[in-house]
């Protein structure tokens, strides 16, 4: 763009090129995981599972499990089949072993499957294991793996049918010995993890999950309502010209600033039954009855929690709520007094109105934060005693991280997700369009 | 102003700033406190003041090294966030183009994603990149949170420098781009700076993402270095109250200097002017 002589961008043609990478970013790393979040949480799909560690539409078959399987089957129904001389069994059983042989054959020689399987049945003759996924791994035609599953199935429900029917010892052993070989085959061919809907179902239905919303929603409403009150009773009594301001506005900061994991890791400290100097506190001013309460009660946890968050935010909101009060004018409060209004009637008639949008801002994004909240929680009481603090945020990461189960976890950050939504359109509809007023340029 | 201040009034302001100082003076009251005070009573001062659960604080955890991996990704985070929003932000703000609410409701949307609607696609992501447990393994999933942020509160900055200027820089014959770097950059540099501390800040705090990706100790941040210090069986709180102390030092330094900045970037967003 600085060279002289290359081709000009018109002005318009300028700030295209220059939202761009924004654009680019945030869609790279914020709206593409969110859809890949739905995605996941409709798959039954679990990091710790190799047969399940992917989210997959198709049949896969592990080839180690097979061929090391396989292996058996001629044998095991060859054998079966020696035993069945002369009885109604044989045909069937050599039915099924032609069968499996034109199946096998047949994925032996698929062009995608033949080379891989060479390699990995040379490596199960010589007891090397196959840890290398690409190889081990190998996707199959719906059509073909569909084929043989009901082949291998039907097998394994002939030959249970008949052991029930039949007395004889050796026959007996022999048919169960090839279900079983039957089975080992038939898990080797992995069925496509794709579950729908299921996993909302479960947890929709999961007494969990609502009481981590309702603790969510509780610790949300019931701390943002006092950062909100106090933070505007502060706002309204330091409003005003003092000797210390500096001091007051670093000490409003330092809370906002530090980070929520520290934070926590302090007032864990003071909250300690044994050590903790504000439950010995109040113990001492008959508070709680114990100071052990303030952590090892589902009460006195969910207290502590909204005390911690209200300390850390409350400065906050109450100098964002300053900032808003200093833009009044004066003028309207000396109009509103020669007009016979109180104190009370100024507060209502000309500073509510005149900060509604600062509040309503400050409570949008206070509430988000609120309802989002995991660092403060997660280290402070880990959810507990007995999850009686769990938010909807440590739920989902104890299932996706803890269970490794990113299947059932997206189902709870995509709830999340909804809830911020929904947070967030209620809240634009209040403000209306003077959230992006100041922003967009000459008006 | 049209209240006075009186004795009543500094009263209050002194129990506020008391409450709310509180434990920062207890925990930093606690780490000098030698361990067998810690634990027997309730004593505001200790008679005999140590640095012994400053050398455990250090010793038993790589506290600095958390320091350091903390500085590092949380400045990387703000150098990459600056530089593309502070574009997108003049552009939004002062270029002829369309969908500038569009653009806007989308950065606004991206701030307000929780963080847990998009950790284990990220997470999958850095994996598959093989970045675990390296600085751009934080950095790439911090810009989600940094750059929507940025761009907000840049574009509120960039709104205010008066059109003239460009207007007569255009006269002059220089090039958009040229305006940008010679006129809006030197004028927003105050709001661009605002807007880094802020963004250094939010990086330097963030705890799930770090607590996820960077697992190993070695590479772990402050946040997520010192909420480990508890461990199974006892609770070392000399040692948690002296690292607490350690890695507040940078933020309180931050703040002191950089305070009338920072409010004006907070309140940038909120109050019309």
């Amino acid at each position: 763009m600085g060279k002289k002589k290359g081709f000009q961008l018109s002005e318009s043609q300028l700030g295209y090129l220059m939202v761009l990478p924004a654009l680019v970013l945030i869609a790279a790393v914020t709206l593409w995981p969110v859809a890949q979040s739905f995605w996941n949480s409709m798959f039954d799909y679990r990091l710790n599972d190799p047969t399940r560690n992917q989210t997959t539409l198709s049949y896969q078959i592990d080839l180690e499990t097979y061929a090391n399987n396989y292996f058996y089957i001629d044998r095991d129904l060859s054998s079966l089949e020696d035993e069945a001389e002369g009885t109604d069994l044989q045909p069937i059983v050599m039915q099924v072993r032609q069968d499996i042989d034109t199946y096998h054959e047949e994925l032996t020689t698929l062009p995608e499957v033949q080379e891989q399987y060479e390699i990995v049945d040379e490596m199960v003759m010589n007891f090397e294991p196959v840890n290398d996924r690409d190889l081990r791994y190998s996707h199959l035609d719906n059509d073909f793996a569909e084929g043989y599953i009901d082949l291998l199935e039907d097998a394994q429900d002939t030959f249970t049918d008949s052991i029930a029917e039949i007395g004889d010892g050796d026959l007996e052993s022999s048919l169960s010995q090839a279900t079983a070989t039957l089975a080992s085959v038939d898990r080797s061919l992995i069925r496509p993890n794709f579950i729908g809907l299921t996993n909302y179902g479960k947890y929709l239905t999961d007494a969990r999950m609502w009481s981590a919303m309702w603790n969510t929603v509780f610790f949300t409403v019931v701390s943002v309502f006092f950062e909100l009150t106090i933070g505007l009773a502060v706002a309204l009594v330091i409003n005003r010209a003092f000797i210390g301001r500096g001091a007051v506005r670093a000490a409003v900061l330092i809370p906002w600033a530090i980070p929520t994991a520290v934070s926590a890791m302090m007032w864990n400290y003071l909250y300690d039954g044994q050590s903790g100097v504000v439950a010995h506190y109040f113990e001492q001013l008959g508070l709680i009855s114990d100071a052990s309460v303030l952590l090892s009660t589902g009460s006195g946890a969910m207290f502590s929690i909204i005390l911690a968050d209200v300390w850390k935010t409350m400065p906050y909101m109450a100098l964002l709520l300053l900032a808003g009060l200093q833009t009044i004018p004066e003028s309207l409060y000396e109009a509103a007094e020669v007009d016979g209004a109180n104190k009370m009637q100024q507060f209502i008639n000309v500073t509510l109105p005149m900060l509604k949008s600062a509040i309503l801002v400050a409570l949008l994004f206070r509430t988000l934060d609120a309802f989002r909240v995991f660092d403060l929680i997660y280290v402070l009481t880990g959810g507990g005693p007995a999850n009686s603090t769990e938010s909807i945020s440590v739920y989902a990461y104890q299932v996706l991280f803890a269970q490794s189960n990113f299947g059932e976890g997206s189902v709870l950050s995509v709830i999340v997700f909804l809830a911020v939504a929904l947070i967030s359109i209620v809240f634009i509809k209040l403000i209306g369009s003077d959230l992006f007023d100041g922003k967009t340029g000459k008006n | 102003m049209r209240k006075r201040a009186g004795a009543s009034f500094y009263i209050f302001l002194s129990l506020f700033i008391f409450v709310i100082m509180f434990p920062f003076l207890w925990v930093f009251l606690t780490s000098i406190k030698p361990t067998i005070e810690i634990f027997g009573g309730f004593n505001w001062f200790t008679s005999n003041p140590t640095f012994q659960s400053y050398e455990n604080a250090i010793n038993t955890r790589p506290l600095f090294l958390y320091m350091w991996n903390s500085i590092a990704i949380s400045s990387l985070t703000t150098i990459i966030a600056i530089s593309v929003a502070s574009l997108a932000a003049y552009s939004v703000t002062r270029l002829p183009i369309k969908f500038k609410g569009t653009i806007l409701g989308i950065v606004l949307a991206a701030a307000m994603f929780p963080q847990i609607a998009i950790i284990s696609p990220i997470f999958n992501l850095i994996q598959g990149l093989g970045l675990r447990n390296s600085y751009m393994g934080l950095v790439i999933p911090y810009i989600t949170i940094s750059l929507p942020l940025a761009i907000w509160i840049l574009a509120t900055f960039f709104k205010k420098i008066p059109f003239e200027l460009e207007e007569s820089a255009k006269l002059d014959g220089a090039t958009p781009f040229q305006t940008f770097r010679k006129i809006i950059f030197p004028l927003a540099a105050p709001g661009v700076f605002t807007t880094a501390i802020l963004v250094f800040i939010a990086a330097w705090n963030e705890y799930l993402f770090a607590l996820t990706i960077n697992s190993d100790d070695n590479w772990r941040t402050v946040p997520v270095g010192l909420s480990m210090y508890q461990s199974q069986y006892t609770i070392p709180w000399g040692d948690i109250t002296a690292a607490t102390v350690i890695v507040t030092i940078p933020i309180v330094i931050i703040v002191l200097l950089f305070q009338r900045r920072i409010v004006a970037g907070l309140t940038s967003g909120s109050v019309k002017e």
